[in-house]
């Protein structure tokens, strides 16, 4: 059995031949000193200049979906939240939030309030890592270690909430967490925080921003233009940064009372990719501080006033720090779930990727793919099955709907 | 001679192998953040298995990394120290033992210990940043003595 599933020639046959041959093939992955998380990239490259790219997301594959058949809802947010390490609260949110609307359960405003601003702190913290990251792939260490520097305090308030730094588990079924409750103190702590990230903040993007060596390398590198975004269904930072006016968060009900602004520029490079999720960072500030004022010194967060049933499968989108997230599951008579389907950002934002760095030296077209910021643990999670029952992971190119 | 040279300037490599990047990142805030910084202990953290003296494996381990975790253990120079960071390396978390009708996932090989040996184990989903320098700290003990 395990011989015939690895058996990957007959898809290599049908697949999408190369149109030509290149002049060489630079494959990095599945561990290579560039990359953080395990994926593999094929370049084709004459010259130096990037003639087409291919990507393959196959390593960490882990079967979740398959795991959190026949769950309790309870239960399987255990796993949900697990599916990814920097936006677990993005998933654990939308999987109670799917089974909510679903039963149409009441949550209690101040818990409203408090989601939202653990998913803006997630914001923060991500795109804050995204920052670093970019820099550092760039070869500027002291723009990532100044990153990394901001990014700490936003960790430690998340860790004064909910008592752990990763996996928050402050949204449960109802409400929120009872112990993630904004008292009078812990708010004061964090408006003070906010205050200071956002001085730090602005000096930083200044600085960031006016640095010629470093722009130099970004602007006008990796563009994606809008047609391209639109084409590949970008989302997130990386379709606004091409000048697609797409945030979940103007769709969603608990942003409504929030004064906030959506981040669209439009030159579709690798520097207004940086520079979008940058100046959300501020845009993300704001959000949290009115949260704040919503959540302090109210401690009725949690309703227990409901009762698991059966519910047809539902569909939910939220927006995490990368996009759009779609998560969508049924319940059966005793609550148990049934066909759970998880969709991340990271994979259209990727394929998008894969064009926009054909064109461009080779040393850029690492950076772009970066720029997209992307998260490939919440990527890996179905294969697809053909006729004959075998086996393969999805590629990025099944999402281009180029390939076999 | 050696034991002070090597003392003074410990490579770790960090390998992940399938988990939720959530170990991987406080690893990387841990060295990195200037509020943690492990370098202050001349711990750098290497991308390359011929240089380094620590592995630092997070992650539980998938049937397809597992391979490839193994060349990069037999490509450290002896001697070398494995870690193992979070719980999926330690017992496969949520991947190995929680699961709906069909059981648990069966893509994973993990845990770490099943693939190569493993000689500090760093608990915590995910282990704190203190929690990481402090392994490192014991690591670099373990090391020491090992090099005479």
């Amino acid at each position: 059995m395990s011989s015939e599933q690895n058996d990957y020639s007959e898809f290599m046959g049908k697949g999408k031949a190369r149109e030509r041959m290149f002049e060489t093939e630079i494959p990095i992955g599945f561990f290579h000193s560039a990359l953080l998380e395990p994926y593999r990239t094929r370049y084709f490259i004459e010259d130096e200049i990037v003639k087409d790219c291919e990507i393959e997301v196959d390593p960490a594959y882990r079967g979740i979906e398959r795991m959190l058949q026949g769950m309790p809802v309870d239960k399987a947010n255990i796993i949900t939240e697990r599916i990814c390490g920097i936006c677990s609260n993005g998933h654990l949110w939308s999987s109670v939030r799917t089974a909510e609307t679903g039963l149409k359960i009441e949550i209690p405003r101040a818990a409203q309030a408090i989601r939202v601003l653990a998913e803006e702190l997630e914001r923060l913290h991500s795109h804050l890592l995204f920052i670093a990251h970019a820099s550092e792939v760039l070869g500027h260490e002291t723009f990532a270690y100044r990153s990394f520097l901001m990014r700490e305090p936003v960790m430690q308030i998340l860790y004064m909430i909910s008592g752990n730094r990763v996996n928050y588990a402050i949204p449960v079924l109802g409400g929120v967490r009872p112990r993630t409750q904004i008292a009078e103190w812990k708010g004061k702590a964090i408006l003070e925080a906010m205050d200071k990230l956002d001085a730090n903040l602005r000096k930083f993007i200044e600085r960031f921003l006016s640095d010629i060596m470093v722009m130099s390398r970004l602007s006008g590198v990796g563009v994606c233009d809008k047609q391209t975004a639109i084409k590949y269904h970008a989302v997130g930072p990386t379709a606004r940064a091409s000048g697609v006016d797409l945030d979940y968060r103007t769709k969603m009900p608990e942003y409504k009372d929030f004064d906030w602004d959506m981040v669209v520029l439009d030159e579709g490079d690798n520097a207004a990719r940086i520079k979008t999720r940058a100046l959300e960072c501020l845009v993300s500030t704001r959000i949290a501080r009115q949260a704040i004022e919503k959540a302090m010194g109210d401690s009725e967060v949690l309703n227990r006033n409901w009762q698991i049933g059966p519910m047809p499968v539902q569909h939910n989108y939220i927006e995490v720090p990368r996009g759009e997230l779609y998560h969508s599951y049924g319940l059966d008579d005793q609550g148990k779930i049934g066909h759970y389907i998880v969709r991340t950002p990271t994979m259209t934002n990727l394929a998008t990727m894969e064009v926009a760095c054909v064109g461009d030296q080779l040393t850029d077209a690492v950076v772009t793919l970066a720029t997209c910021d992307p998260c490939l643990t919440c990527c890996n999670r179905f294969v697809v099955v053909d006729e004959k029952g075998r086996e393969r992971s999805m590629t990025v190119r099944d999402v281009r709907g180029g390939g076999s | 001679m050696k034991a002070l040279a090597r003392k003074r300037a410990i490579h770790v490599m960090l390998v992940y192998t399938g988990g939720c990047n959530g170990c991987d990142i406080e690893v990387a805030a841990a060295v990195y953040s200037p509020i943690h910084d492990l370098e202050q202990y001349n711990v750098m953290l290497t991308w390359n298995p011929r240089e380094a003296d620590i592995l630092l494996v997070t992650g539980p381990v998938t049937k397809k990394i597992a391979p490839a975790l193994k060349e990069i253990y037999d490509a450290i120079p002896e001697p070398k120290v494995v870690a193992a960071v979070g719980a999926c390396a330690i017992n496969g978390n949520v991947y190995k033992n929680l699961g709906g009708d069909l059981g648990p996932s069966s893509e994973i090989a993990g845990p770490v210990e099943n693939i190569i040996p493993v000689h500090a184990r760093v608990p915590g989903c995910p282990p704190r940043p203190e929690d990481i320098i402090t392994a490192a700290a014991a690591a670099i003990k373990i090391l020491s003595e090992r090099s005479d």
